[in-house]
């Protein structure tokens, strides 16, 4: 079950973060649950005075063909683009906003040129300008999902989930001058503390749903049921205990009943917690898929679990690392991501790089089939979500931070009107979204970043 | 076995001696050479009068401010009776303290000379000491949870099974000192508690062993760790990079292996342009070659930018040059090493020798004609298992088999065996009982291992198995303390010297009540230091005390130390980790942690420092007769844990050895102090040392920096990583230092001449960090006199380790405990 390297290596299993800030992440990261713990799958009850809203952003990197992104026609009725295409059949839940930027304010520091993928991804959420360090002077700002998660994990057992495909190594420079946390990570819990995002959907599974190994009703009966007779059997020993000690080492001991007994009060609230005929097995996945596809299917089918079982309402999914060099021979693109990114305007190349711009959204249509079809209350997961679909920048060759391709997904919990492309005047700060959707969510904040005000128009 | 009568005992050559001798000549020298234990420590010289301090002194130069009406330090020190020190021991351990280290009187104030302050100091040692006779006070420690590291080790020594505690369970607190065994800080939260049950299904599933579903475990190489060498001693001769790892395999069946390479940051495999030969062995055997490289049809990109890039050939076979790099092959369940290596190509570097790529060039350059490296092992399985199989661990436990007339009666020895070791001590009725209940439960629905199995698993997160539990003594008039019995003596024991349960040998004897005998615990303090279990001695208060551990979290600048690589970082710790295994093992003097005139180094290690002659991977012993290097403030480790990554900290080194060898801390600076300008006067370019001056400048600063700064100062000539340097910024070193008191000292061999010349002090306070490490908790000031007599008795044994050891153990802390509350 475990490793070890020993012959004077150190290879860990986990890659090694030796960054003194991360050491403080590492620790608060949830710990997998216990898995009787896990509330039965419910669907929730939804009611008009208290919906719940969920907040999701997927992230694509290295920028897009604009020209097969952008649609012609504003409004309602607007067509789907080849890259869009994908996601036709959800059209009435489809914001397409046109003219947002992410561009450094004028009186930038120098040297801006560099770097220019680690603000894509950096800004995406934070909207600050990253500082080009590598180690522990990095710096950047909060991100927007972060501030929904400290408000909203108020009501549910993990703050947020912070998912990727690739690239969770903050070692190093990946941009130049900039370290790799920059690049492979657009959730920040601080200004100092970039969130690793876990790449393995074993080590979700397990931070979801406990080590159980599957989510099935009748096993899940089971094991409630030994684990609480280990847990009577364990306190009645502690209190029998707590007869021959002192009275202080008594107490020390009782912290260690307390726990139990909390323990065994959460088993008992997932147990009485209402468990409406929703009939889902899911088993723990073996760890990372080696077909691309299969592995971003995966994370997703993680997500919709996440939403469905109220276990978070925040989760960011980097689909791939910005500057991601991955190659996708499947789908006939054969070279590297980025370096065909620069496209240089030979039209070979742009097609090659809108393949794969469409290839990531038929996976996040997948995603949205699969929202849409799981009940939620009155309607579906797809109702509740605010899912921000899109890239840190728009014209890949240019790095452009000009006029981004941005979705906004979803039925907002009632707050979103759907099925519109919305062209802003060009620059519109990304962060007033971000201030909009914040608001949505019940965690107004006044600023963030370069904004200007809350984005318009997002509902009717 | 017969128990011997007091008088046999006391025979010279009787049994236990005898059997000592034989063991004598087998064994290594050191640890086995005292023909009396060095734990029969002299007697206490109980003076018919100790001589009373002379308050005098107290008078003269403390009351000015230590008096009712200013209380500095919120201490008075007017009107106690020395005669009578006692009953305020924490007061007078407190002045002790200070005066000993110099720290009192305040160097601006008037000060007695050092001999007035040495008698003063000796006199009041010896009052304490004595009062401590009078009333001793054996302290008591709160009841310890097992630490994580300790838990691992216990499961180890239970089920013969390695686990990944780090992914188990959370990491441990850790106290001032930075020790993580301190029975305070080891509280238990909701959290850690339904990991402890999650973890006890877990390993009980994983050793009992009866279904194993298949898992990807992937293992991952730094990628700053330079592949160009042989890197260890379990890889072939003749390899390149690689790693090798001990994983554990927990069934029979097939396992894919899967390696990726080292790639740039553009996903392109690195070192492609030569072919290359790839290994896969298991236990040494090989499994699999793999040949990559070498197939460059068309032409690689022109920029690395992204703009120019190459041929669609190129591109592809760049992209996916180490797809294939994959095998499935059966295997035996149990721990067996998995080696990855690249066959070294002999080929002859031209040119001058490139300093090492770091930070963004590493990420971007696809060193074509470089070497390839290993960047991850991913191994998968088992697949088609078929039934379990014989691990370490079902073997360990399954110590009968049942037929079903006696399954249950195989299944109470199998646990009653497993309780008995997991809770340290013999099993009650009550033990068996509620454990039989859960084998009941588990053998009901699956059989007699699904039983084993759920009573293992209620045995691990019992509290008899979580807590080291020391019952409290039933009330005895007159006695304020009572002693251990010998099975919780054999439980703080293996904790102390093996981080772990008691094996079999030392249980027994304690169960049997043997313990108690000077002869035999001497026996089996020796036994269990020469072990190889005492690693953890090392691992965990070595690690600790020195603050070993910081260095996998350094980080030195890239841009200045381009040279530091991971092999550099495993070497600093090895180099420390031998060395003091060495002093520990042979049972050298304490004081030479210091003035040793040896250490261990590989290629990579030597290199670094400058000493020639030294080849390949493997660490050896290396003489080092000039007194540059040698002991511990010499070793690159501890050099680059107490500097910054971009330079050098005087005060950093200065206060750590204070803190960490002398035993003195500095006190904590006052708030607001500004961080240290980065030039000097006027603007230009200063040394730290020139930098540093302000402190002497400031009279608020000077009290303390005064003493801490020329610490440091005197190691100036190691940089930020260890190196030695005759030159900082242009400008020589100045490794000279000065005292208060007038000592003069030049670079670190006059640092050290220092240091032995206060080598009793140096012992002291190690005897005082192991003292705290082996009971778990705090030293207070009532164990002060131990820490004087451990350091005594070690003192009339020319500071030997053994001494310290067999000291702790038999120092009533340890053997004592303080009763009530």
């Amino acid at each position: 079950m475990r490793g070890s390297i020993t012959g004077g290596m150190m290879v860990s299993r986990k890659t090694i973060s030796r960054r003194t800030v991360l050491r403080g992440i590492g620790t608060t990261l949830a710990l997998p649950l216990l898995d009787s713990m896990v509330p039965a799958l419910s669907a929730q009850r939804k009611t008009a005075a208290a919906p719940i809203r969920r907040f999701g952003v997927v992230y694509t990197p290295n920028g897009m063909v604009m020209r097969v992104w952008t649609p012609e026609k504003e409004g309602a009725g607007f067509e789907f683009t080849p890259t869009l295409k994908p996601l036709e059949p959800y059209r009435d839940k489809i914001l397409v906003l046109t003219g947002l930027s992410s561009k450094p304010p004028a009186n930038s520091p120098a040297g801006a040129a560099a770097g220019v993928h680690a603000r894509a991804s950096t800004r995406f959420l934070t909207h600050v300008i990253p500082k080009r360090a590598q180690g522990s002077e990095i710096s950047a700002g909060i991100s927007s999902d972060q501030i929904a998660a400290q408000e909203l994990a108020k009501h549910t057992q993990l703050g947020s989930l912070e998912l990727a495909i690739e690239g969770r190594d903050f070692a190093g420079s990946c941009d130049a001058g900039y370290s790799c946390a920059y690049t492979n990570t657009i959730s920040w819990r601080t200004a100092n503390a970039p969130l690793p995002m876990e790449n393995d959907p074993r080590a979700v599974f397990e931070r979801l749903f406990g080590d159980g190994g599957s989510v099935d009703a009748s096993a899940r009966m089971a094991r409630i049921k030994a684990d609480r007779s280990i847990l009577d059997s364990v306190m009645e020993r502690v209190s029998d205990l707590g007869r021959v000690l002192g009275p202080k080492d008594k107490a020390k001991l009782g912290e260690y009943l307390d726990s139990l007994r909390d323990i065994e009060r959460r088993i008992q609230k997932a147990e009485e917690q209402n468990a409406t005929n929703v009939n889902v097995t899911v088993d723990q996945p073996a760890g990372i898929p080696s077909v691309y596809e299969d592995h971003a299917r995966l994370m997703f089918d993680m997500q919709v679990l996440a939403y469905q079982t109220d276990l978070t309402r925040v989760i960011t999914f980097m689909i791939a690392r910005e500057l991601s060099g991955r190659s996708y021979p499947q789908i006939g693109v054969a070279e590297s991501h980025h370096p065909i990114s620069h496209h240089l305007n030979d039209p070979a190349k742009l097609a090659s790089l809108a393949r794969i711009n469409v290839h990531h959204t038929s996976l996040f249509s997948y995603y949205l089939d699969r929202l849409k079809s799981t009940p939620d209350g009155d309607g579906s997961l797809l109702d509740s979500v605010m899912i921000v679909y899109g890239a840190g920048m728009a014209d890949s060759n240019l790095h452009a931070p000009s006029g981004l391709p941005v979705l906004v997904v979803g039925g907002g919990g009632g707050t979103l009107s759907g099925g519109r492309h919305i062209k802003y005047p060009l620059d519109t700060p990304l962060a007033n979204l971000n201030l909009a959707l914040l608001d949505k969510l019940g965690v107004p904040v006044g600023s963030m970043g370069d904004s200007t005000g809350k984005l318009e128009l997002l509902a009717l | 076995m017969k128990k011997e009568t007091f008088a046999e005992m006391s025979r010279p050559l009787s049994r236990p001696l005898r059997l000592l001798a034989v063991v004598l000549m087998v064994a290594p020298p050191a640890w086995a050479a005292q023909n009396t234990p060095a734990g029969r420590t002299a007697q206490p010289t109980a003076a018919a009068h100790v001589p009373t301090p002379d308050g005098q002194l107290i008078t003269q130069y403390c009351v000015t401010c230590h008096n009712e009406r200013m209380k500095a330090g919120e201490l008075a020190l007017a009107n106690r009776d020395l005669a009578k020190v006692g009953p305020e021991a924490n007061v007078w351990e407190k002045v002790l303290r200070k005066l000993r280290a110099g720290q009192m009187p305040p160097v601006t104030a008037p000060r007695p000379d050092s001999q007035t302050v040495a008698a003063f100091t000796t006199a009041l040692a010896a009052s304490l000491d004595h009062a401590a006779e009078a009333s001793p006070n054996p302290g008591r420690a709160t009841v310890h949870r097992l630490n994580r590291t300790e838990y691992a080790n216990a499961i180890r020594d239970l089920l013969a099974l390695d686990i990944d505690s780090k992914a188990l369970l959370p990491a441990d607190d850790t106290d001032a000192h930075g020790f993580d065994n301190n029975s305070d800080v080891l509280t238990v939260s909701p959290a850690l508690t339904a990991r402890y049950l999650s973890a006890a299904r877990k390993i009980s599933r994983l050793a009992i062993g009866r279904s194993v579903s298949p898992t990807i475990e992937t293992y991952r190489l730094p990628r700053e760790l330079v592949q160009d060498e042989r890197l260890s001693e379990r890889l072939p001769f003749g390899s390149r990079g690689g790693t090798a790892i001990d994983h554990y395999f927990p069934a029979d069946g097939d396992y894919i292996v899967k390696v990726r390479l080292q790639t740039n940051n553009y996903e392109y495999v690195k070192g492609i342009a030569d072919t290359h030969e790839l290994e896969v062995r298991l236990d040494r055997a090989r499994i699999k070659t793999f040949t990559i490289g070498g197939k460059t049809d068309g032409h690689p990109p022109a920029s690395w930018g992204g703009t120019l890039y190459g041929s669609p050939e190129w591109e592809k076979y760049a992209l996916q040059a180490h797809d294939a790099l994959e095998v499935r092959f059966p295997v035996k369940a149990g721990r067996r090493l998995l080696g990855v290596s690249f066959v070294k190509k002999a080929w002859e570097p031209e040119d001058v020798r490139q300093p090492r790529q770091g930070g963004w060039p590493l990420s971007s350059d696809e060193m074509f004609e470089s070497n390839p490296g290993l960047s991850s092992v991913i191994v998968e399985g088992p697949l088609q298992t078929l039934g379990p199989s014989q691990t370490p661990s079902r073997q360990r436990i399954f110590t009968c088999r049942p037929n079903t007339a006696a399954a249950r009666s195989c299944a109470q020895s199998i646990v009653g065996t497993l309780a008995k070791r997991a809770y340290r001590r013999p099993t009650t009725e009550g033990d068996l009982r509620t454990l039989m209940s859960f084998y009941d439960e588990g053998a009901k629905d699956g059989g007699f291992e699904a039983g084993v199995q759920r009573a293992l698993e209620r045995i691990l997160v019992s509290p008899d198995f979580l807590y080291r539990i020391e019952a409290e003594a039933p009330a005895v008039a007159g006695a304020t303390s009572h002693r251990l019995s010998d099975v919780e003596l054999a439980s703080r024991l293996s904790f102390f010297l093996w981080s772990s349960i008691p094996d079999d040998q030392l249980l027994d004897v304690a169960v049997k009540g043997q313990l108690k005998d000077p002869l035999v615990l001497d026996r089996h303090v020796r036994r269990m230091v020469a072990d190889p279990k005492a690693k953890a001695l090392i691992d965990n208060f070595a690690g600790q005390w020195l603050v070993l551990r910081n260095i996998k979290d350094v980080a030195p600048d890239p841009d200045l130390f381009p040279d530091f690589d991971d092999n550099l970082r495993d070497a600093f710790l090895r180099e420390t980790e031998l060395f003091f295994e060495s002093q520990l093992r042979e049972d050298r003097a304490v004081p030479e942690l210091l003035s040793a005139n040896y250490t261990f180094l590989n290629e990579r290690l030597a290199r670094h420092y400058g000493i020639p002659g030294v080849y390949g991977d493997r660490f050896r012993r290396v003489a080092l007769p000039d007194g540059q290097r040698g002991g511990l403030l010499s070793h690159g480790s501890l050099l680059t844990v107490t500097s910054y990554p971009n330079r050098t900290s005087p005060v950093v080194r200065g206060k750590w050895l204070l803190e960490t060898i002398l035993g003195t801390p500095p006190p904590p600076p006052p708030p607001n102090v500004p961080a240290l300008q980065d030039r000097g006067e006027g603007g230009k370019l200063a040394t730290v040392r020139e930098r540093l001056e302000r402190h002497r400048q400031n009279a608020a600063c000077s009290g303390c920096h005064s003493i801490m700064d020329p610490l440091g100062f005197a190691l100036e000539n190691f940089d930020a990583v260890g190196r030695w340097r005759t030159e900082d910024l242009g400008a020589p070193v100045d490794a000279t230092g000065a005292l208060p008191s007038g000592a003069k000292f030049q670079g670190v061999s006059g640092l050290k001449s220092l240091l032995m010349q206060q080598q009793e002090q140096f012992v002291a306070n190690v005897a005082q960090q192991l003292l705290g490490y082996a009971l778990g908790r705090q030293i207070e000031y009532y164990d002060m006199p131990t820490v004087r007599k451990l350091t005594r008795d070690a003192a009339a044994d020319h500071y030997k380790w053994s001494s310290l050891i067999v000291g702790v153990v038999k120092s009533a802390p340890f053997q004592l405990r303080r009763s009530g509350s």
